[in-house]
């Protein structure tokens, strides 16, 4: 049965990611979607960070040292443009106020 | 390729971590190195999964196995959680999928870089199309075609055998790492970093922010289904500003 699940969600992941590659090949964009499609990598980042920082009841699940580390990283990835820059900068910020509270 | 280096120096600001390899490198090369870095946040993700396993009671290689099979973290562990907690296959298996339905996004998103491509290229790339992969293709835009898929693919396949051999070792190590570390912190500082790359305009960082927000009004909804409908709205709402602005 596990194996089902498995092979059954290969499948259903693998058809999201090909389907529209695949359904739009020879559709000719219009400027207003391709105006929309740059938006989709900033929003969907932002969406997956606040659903890692709320229980599924709705509620925040983050502390000062999280909501402080996710600045830290923000500036870091920010003003460097340095993603390892960035994660030291949050996973350091997040363990030392960790510590001292 | 001499208009690609061109194009790739032009757009410095969000490229400021490069050094000077980038401009001459291949874009297989950069491809991987490129993923590198975005990986290391990954590496605790593949011992919470490992965890994960562990706690639904799977044998090691056929939780394992799911990292081919899906080659989707947070998918992998929605799956496993919820199989943990005694749900149903269907049950389990439509969790999973809404959790990953955000990559139809990134298939439409794509689709117009997919057009004059082989269409080997379109079966083999949609399987490595995950998050990381997604946002590189969009902060480093590449018009050459095959320069395009050179970077693709390298990228997707460094991360992927990078998966591969992590998630091994996660289902083997994951439930020996003290759970007072925190390490799977990672992931939303991964994304927020993520965000801030791709955000390379003040209206993108705007449409951000109002995601961030629509999500939060929106986290009580069942399976995350308050991730799609965050984003959508913002998109909307930024076309909408566009459109204000320009009448």
């Amino acid at each position: 049965m596990i194996a089902l699940a498995i092979i059954l969600t290969g499948i259903g992941s693998y058809v999201m990611r090909a389907f529209f590659i695949f359904a739009l090949a020879r559709y000719s964009f219009p400027p207003l979607l391709l105006r929309a499609l740059e938006y989709v990598a900033p929003t969907v980042m932002a969406a997956l960070v606040v659903s890692m920082l709320t229980t599924p009841e709705g509620s925040l699940a983050a502390g000062l040292p999280e909501l402080m580390g996710l600045i830290c990283t923000a500036v870091a990835a920010k003003t460097t443009g340095n993603h390892i820059l960035a994660l030291i900068a949050g996973m350091g910020t997040f363990w030392l106020i960790g510590a001292i509270l | 390729m001499r208009a690609m280096v061109a194009l790739t120096a032009r757009k410095a600001p969000t490229l400021r971590t490069d050094s000077s390899w980038h401009t001459v490198a291949s874009p297989a090369l950069r491809g991987s190195l490129d993923a590198l870095p975005l990986f290391i946040p990954a590496l605790p993700f593949a011992f919470v999964f490992g965890v994960v396993v562990a706690n639904a009671g799977i044998p090691q290689w056929l939780g394992w196995s799911s990292s081919p099979i899906i080659f989707g973290g947070a998918i992998q562990v929605t799956l496993f959680t919820l199989i943990g907690e005694g749900a149903s296959v269907a049950a389990a298996v439509s969790a999973a999928l809404i959790v990953g339905a955000r990559h139809m996004l990134y298939s439409v998103a794509l689709a117009p870089r997919f057009q004059n491509q082989p269409s080997w290229f379109r079966w083999v790339g949609s399987y490595v199309l995950i998050d990381q992969v997604f946002v590189l293709s969009q902060i480093k835009p590449i018009d050459e075609p095959v320069a395009f898929r050179r970077y693709f693919l390298a990228a997707g396949f460094t991360f992927w055998s990078l998966w591969m051999i992590c998630t091994a070792l996660g289902v083997v190590m994951g439930p020996a790492i003290p759970a007072e570390w925190g390490v799977e912190f990672a992931a939303p500082v991964l994304f927020v970093s993520l965000m801030m790359a791709s955000s390379d305009r003040r209206d993108k960082l705007a449409a951000a922010a109002l995601a961030m927000g629509l999500t939060y009004l929106l986290a009580s909804l069942p399976n995350r289904t308050g991730i799609l409908i965050a984003v959508i709205s913002s998109v909307v709402v930024m076309l909408l500003l566009q459109r204000h602005r320009q009448s």
